[in-house]
């Protein structure tokens, strides 16, 4: 293992440690492993709150700020935080007006999150909503699409839901559109090499040297195929054709499309994903609007990328253009 | 009444037991898991009553829950939390349990137990345990309960022995797992057995 780290059980601790330190205007950790915004939460507007494992900056502590999340719960490297962590997040993001729980479909986190949202109402009579992003095409079929996992459809979650609830909108209104838009979500992945978990001190999975690896999960779960690395165009392609076969496009429909890298893949390799990406929605007559490029759902060091596409109605459009503010997003 | 005292002592009982009981659980668990129920278990109550207790016995039941859960992150310690959790919701404003509660608190828990892990009766699980306990107390007059509710684990262990498991890590084991204690169970047995004397 090669990492720039102490101890590796002081991992965790200590990114939160110099995250929080590096930008105090927006982060603040009043309990350890949740993140909360710096100025508090906001009287009367419904709270956003998110959590997960450590490994993914910056999904999803990163995320906190104006405009998108109030407060998340994390975790260990690829490990659910505890319920009661969860439970101080929503706690934190409590500002009367209720809280909505915005997270990734994985099992840990789900059976933590309902019992932190029944511990927040019994114990602080806060009402809870839930919302989880299901958006990896590859991780179950279609007919089975509440089982899929969520991935970084999530930037668009947070961004969105964010928008809603930071204009003023109640919880109800605030959930029917986290839940629009995780509905509107579709993505997928692919890796070429794996990532090492600290405290494991191994690689999460091994891979051939000319390999890659189409439709592998966010922490290395197993995809669609193992092959001779393709072409970057081709590559594209395949992960389009997926996306589109799941959630069929026509001329004049609009969508944001995010292609992100997995931690080690450069924003170099990322734009030549996008060309080609781009050749091919404008073939279809599709309208791209505000894409995103670059790292904004990683997996500590692996190297490889993600496509996500949003299908927007004026709704989806006009949040996700709505201002934000984060240490990793600007809007 | 079963005030949080009441509870706290109750706690105290089942920590000192499972810790005794820690190493046979640990090894009925190895041959059907990963073998860390007992730790779990002891770790969990060992916890729980280490926390101070509110005199509200509905957020004192919350406290034990958030304990399981901080020490223990397995499934056996989030059910159990769950079930904590189910009864801490009927006992909310309280400052005591009414024994005759009781019946309908351990359904109330098996149900949520039930709800969060997607387990059925007759899985050969806790849930079994908890059903059996909750059917034997509806009638029981309440000087009797702890015997009663022994009585009906420790049969409920021996219903489910020679079927295989079908819940859990255990069910992997399929037909291996026939002719042994369920863990869960066997662990739920030893809790109650540490109520005795409180």
């Amino acid at each position: 293992m090669k990492k720039i780290l102490n101890d590796p059980a002081d991992y965790v601790d200590e990114m939160l440690e110099g995250m929080v330190a590096a930008h105090p205007e927006t982060y603040a950790q009043p309990v350890r492993r949740v993140i909360a915004r710096a100025a508090g939460a906001k009287k009367g507007k419904v709270g956003i709150v998110t959590g997960g494992g450590s490994g993914h900056l910056p999904i999803f502590t990163g995320y906190v700020g104006t405009g998108l999340l109030d407060a998340c719960a994390i975790g260990d490297v690829f490990a659910s935080p505890s319920a009661e962590q969860m439970a101080e997040a929503i706690r934190l993001a409590d500002g009367g007006a209720g809280v909505l729980r915005l997270y990734g479909n994985y099992g840990g986190d789900v059976m933590n999150f309902d019992m932190a949202g029944e511990m927040a109402e019994m114990e602080h009579d806060i009402r809870t909503t839930t919302v989880l992003l299901t958006d990896d095409v590859v991780s179950a079929p279609k007919e089975e699409a509440e089982k899929r996992r969520g991935v970084a459809g999530m930037v668009y979650a947070f961004k969105i839901a964010g928008a809603a609830a930071e204009r003023g909108d109640d919880l109800d209104e605030v959930t029917r559109i986290a839940q629009k838009t995780a509905d509107a979500c579709r993505s997928i992945g692919m890796a070429l090499t794996p990532c090492t978990i600290p405290q494991a001190g191994k690689p999460t999975f091994e891979i051939g040297e000319t390999e890659m690896e189409m439709g592998m999960g966010i922490h290395g779960e197993p995809g669609i195929w193992r092959d001779a690395i393709k072409p970057a165009d081709e590559i594209a392609e395949e992960m389009l054709d997926r996306l589109l076969a799941d959630q069929p496009l026509a001329k004049g429909d609009r969508i944001s499309i995010l292609v992100n890298s997995l931690g080690a893949t450069p924003a170099e390799e990322l734009y030549i994903l996008y060309r080609h990406a781009r050749k091919k929605l404008d073939a279809l007559g599709v309208e791209i609007v505000m894409p995103l490029v670059g790292r904004y759902a990683t997996s500590m060091e692996m190297t490889g990328a993600t496509i996500t596409v949003i299908k927007l109605d004026e709704e989806l459009e006009s949040l996700l253009k709505a201002p934000a503010d984060c240490a990793f997003w600007r809007v | 009444m079963i005030d949080s005292s009441a509870i706290a002592k109750a706690l105290s009982g089942i920590a000192a037991h499972t810790a005794t009981a820690s190493e046979e659980l640990c090894s009925a668990d190895g041959a059907l898991g990963d073998g860390d129920l007992g730790i779990t278990v002891s770790k969990g109550f060992a916890e729980a009553a280490g926390a101070e207790l509110p005199n509200d016995v509905g957020i004192a039941l919350l406290t034990v829950a958030k304990a399981f859960q901080r020490v223990s992150s397995s499934s056996y310690g989030t059910l159990l939390a769950t079930g904590f959790m189910a009864a801490a919701k009927l006992e909310k404003g309280k400052t005591g349990i009414a024994p005759e509660d009781i019946p309908g608190l351990v359904a109330a828990a098996r149900d949520a137990m039930m709800a969060r892990g997607k387990g059925n009766l007759g899985d050969k699980s806790v849930l079994d345990s908890l059903d059996a306990v909750a059917e034997a107390l509806r009638d029981t007059p309440r000087g009797d309960m702890i015997d009663t509710a022994i009585t009906a684990a420790a049969e409920s262990i021996e219903r489910f022995r020679d079927q295989p498991s079908k819940l859990g890590r255990a069910r992997m084991f399929g037909e291996k797992s026939v002719g042994l204690a369920d863990p869960g169970q066997l662990a739920f047995l030893r809790i109650l057995e540490g109520l005795n004397g409180t």
